[in-house]
């Protein structure tokens, strides 16, 4: 289930010349990346164009054998339903649902007969992070549980490729580190790939490999400890 | 096809044509929801701007409430001064003003108009297929309420025979309309004229005794004092419409050389078809002329109706602008929610969905708007029945019907398909942007 993925020519064009060109990149599936880099150095742009979100992006991005830059807008959505599961820096969740509501909020446009096994995979996951699937809004939750339900919400549809966008920034050192070996593991237990933007050292040091972007190029492609 | 519409009773035609205009919400509704289940969201953003929300849906609410509550107010007034007039089939009065007449006879609004004479009287009650010829005495009032003198016939027809205690027997006897501030007992002396220049003490020496109630009949006539027609003309020192000899006589056949004369008479036909030629007949140039206060009134309708247009269209115009300035709120408050949306759309939910869950919001205000609407107006309808009651001293009764439930719903339908705009609008923004906020 786990895909491998091929980037070739890849150029996000921007309003002053390209924000990202990236002639070749290639990702074994399973594997941990890790982008770093200064801020607007086209890190996001890099995730969102992998992810299929970037609309004007050209070149190819190859999920498998899918091209996802050759779908329609709809066709990615549905890709990224099926295979994604994303983080994002500040969570992004439903403030007025619970844990349990936001961890399976897919259930509520996936077709019917998946929304049952979606809703328990939330629930084991959001156990398996230490929180119990309440109804309590997650408004009144500390930044860490709140990041710890968007892992869930990733993982819930049973994705094989997870993407995340700074997911320990807006969580202060304790709180950074428990989470980054909470989602580690989870990654690595279910065999999913991970690519993860991140300033934080100590998650990159644990990638696989880790990129770095500078003015929209990769300078260097180096093996972390993990690899 | 026609044939099989108009055979369906007549609640099925009005239910189908509510549902035909639901027809675009509803097909909406199923194209957008099938195989979703975004309301655990509809729900979240309709709490997250509360007291916003509540503020839509009190907007929208009193607009609805106003269309309403104008359109049954107008049917219900209507419908009243319809059943005021329903009892006077015929009126026959010296030549005149028709409306003066259908005023002074049916909503017994005082007025100077000529009498018709005994002669002609006679010839009215005497013709075939006439019923009831009730001579109608106006002019003297008691404590506001008028005095009205008449025949027992017509009292009873008007009470339909619901008189508590009994009709008059004598000429100093009287039937009071239900409204009445007079208990059957009490004796009373009418006073000369109305309102402000009534001359309480001008008719002194004749003292009237309350003997019967009419049960309500929701007209101005309740608010009136009947007597004996002889006892208002003996007040005013006339003949009392019978011979000397027989001057103790009460009611019909008056003696034409005695008849003071009446401002008007009122006929009861005996059957529905003989009032065309009873009219007809009654119609003579210089002496006198027949009309149908129900034709009348319908001429007076359709002046009245001009302003109801004038009205509807003022309420619709404001139901339009209010749902305009909700969709335009909408639109504004979907901004705040972009990122989330974005998120969404990050992750893989249809492009349905977000319509879905953002037309959802909107249509949820506008269905709890539009059926508080109607519970406010119908509110409004009989806080206004009742005000106009109390001025027309007629029984108003505005209740919602199918014309406003139409109103309600091509107002809602209309409004929803609108409320795809804003809908549409969220769509347009970029993922990418979006999510960076």
């Amino acid at each position: 289930m786990a895909l491998p993925l091929s980037l070739r020519d890849l150029v996000v064009p921007g309003a002053d010349g390209p924000l990202l060109q990236v002639p070749a990149l290639d990702l074994t599936a399973g594997a941990l990346l890790g982008i770093r880099g200064p801020s607007g150095a086209g890190k996001t742009t890099l995730l969102h164009a992998i992810a299929g979100l970037r609309e004007r992006a050209t070149g190819r991005v190859l999920w498998g054998e899918t091209d996802l830059l050759a779908l329609s807008a709809e066709a990615r959505a549905r890709f990224r339903a099926c295979h994604m599961g994303m983080i994002f820096q500040d969570f992004l969740l439903f403030d007025e649902l619970g844990a349990g509501a936001n961890a399976a909020l897919a259930a509520m446009f996936r077709p019917r007969p998946e929304r049952a096994a979606l809703r328990a995979r939330a629930t084991e996951v959001l156990d398996h992070l230490g929180l119990p699937a309440t109804a309590r809004p997650v408004a009144s939750f500390s930044g860490g549980e709140r990041q710890r339900v968007g892992i869930a919400r990733a993982l819930a549809s049973d994705a094989p490729v997870l993407l995340a966008d700074e997911p320990t920034a807006a969580l202060h050192r304790a709180a950074a580190e428990a989470l980054t070996g909470d989602l580690l593991r989870l990654v690595r237990e279910g065999g999913r790939s991970l690519i993860a933007v991140s300033h934080d050292e100590a998650l990159l040091a644990r990638m696989d490999r880790v990129l770095t972007l500078e003015g929209g190029r990769i300078t260097d492609d180096s093996r972390g400890v993990g690899g | 096809m026609r044939d099989l519409w108009d055979n369906l009773p007549l609640w099925l035609q009005d239910a189908a044509s509510v549902l035909a205009l639901l027809a675009p919400l509803l097909v909406l509704a199923l194209w957008l929801l099938r195989g979703f289940a975004p309301w655990p969201l509809v729900r979240a953003l309709l709490a997250r701007f509360r007291w916003t929300n509540a503020l839509f849906v009190g907007l929208i609410a009193v607009s609805v409430a106003m269309g309403i509550g104008l359109l049954a107010q107008e049917r219900g007034l209507r419908a009243a001064s319809a059943r005021a007039a329903d009892k006077f089939a015929l009126v026959v009065a010296a030549p005149g003003s028709e409306m003066t007449l259908l005023l002074a006879t049916v909503f017994l609004q005082p007025s100077d108009v000529a009498l018709l004479d005994g002669e002609t009287f006679g010839r009215i009650a005497g013709t075939e297929n006439v019923e009831i010829a009730a001579p109608l005495a106006f002019g003297d009032s008691y404590h506001g309420a008028p005095v009205v003198g008449t025949v027992a016939g017509f009292v009873s027809y008007l009470a339909e025979g619901r008189i508590e205690g009994r009709i008059w027997e004598d000429h100093d006897e009287a039937v009071v309309g239900a409204s009445v501030a007079l208990e059957i007992g009490a004796v009373f002396s009418p006073a000369h004229g109305h309102g402000a220049g009534a001359e309480d003490d001008a008719h002194d020496h004749s003292r009237l005794r309350v003997v019967g109630r009419m049960a309500p009949t929701g007209t101005p006539w309740d608010r009136a004092v009947l007597i004996p027609v002889e006892a208002v003309w003996e007040v005013h020192g006339l003949a009392n419409g019978h011979a000397p000899q027989d001057e103790e006589a009460l009611g019909p056949p008056f003696d034409p050389a005695y008849f003071p004369g009446t401002p008007a008479v009122v006929v009861k036909a005996s059957a529905l078809w003989a009032n065309y030629a009873l009219r007809d007949s009654f119609t003579e140039t210089g002496r006198s002329m027949a009309f149908f206060p129900a034709t009348v009134l319908t001429q007076l309708y359709a002046v009245m109706g001009d302003v109801r247009q004038a009205m509807s269209l003022m309420a619709a115009v404001t139901q339009v602008l209010v749902a305009g300035a909700v969709l335009a709120g909408l639109l504004i408050l979907s901004r705040l929610f972009r990122r989330q949306i974005a998120m969404l759309r990050a992750l893989g939910a249809p492009r349905r969905f977000v319509l879905a869950v953002v037309w959802g919001q909107a249509s949820a205000l506008l269905a709890a708007g539009t059926v508080l609407g109607v519970i406010l107006g119908f509110g409004a309808a009989a806080g206004l029945s009742q005000v106009l009651s109390a001025r027309t001293d007629m029984q108003v009764r505005a209740v919602i019907g199918w014309d406003e439930i139409r109103l309600a719903a091509g107002f809602l339908s209309a409004c929803s398909v609108l409320s795809l705009l804003p809908a549409l609008a969220v769509l347009r923004g970029r993922i990418s942007e979006g999510l960076r906020g």
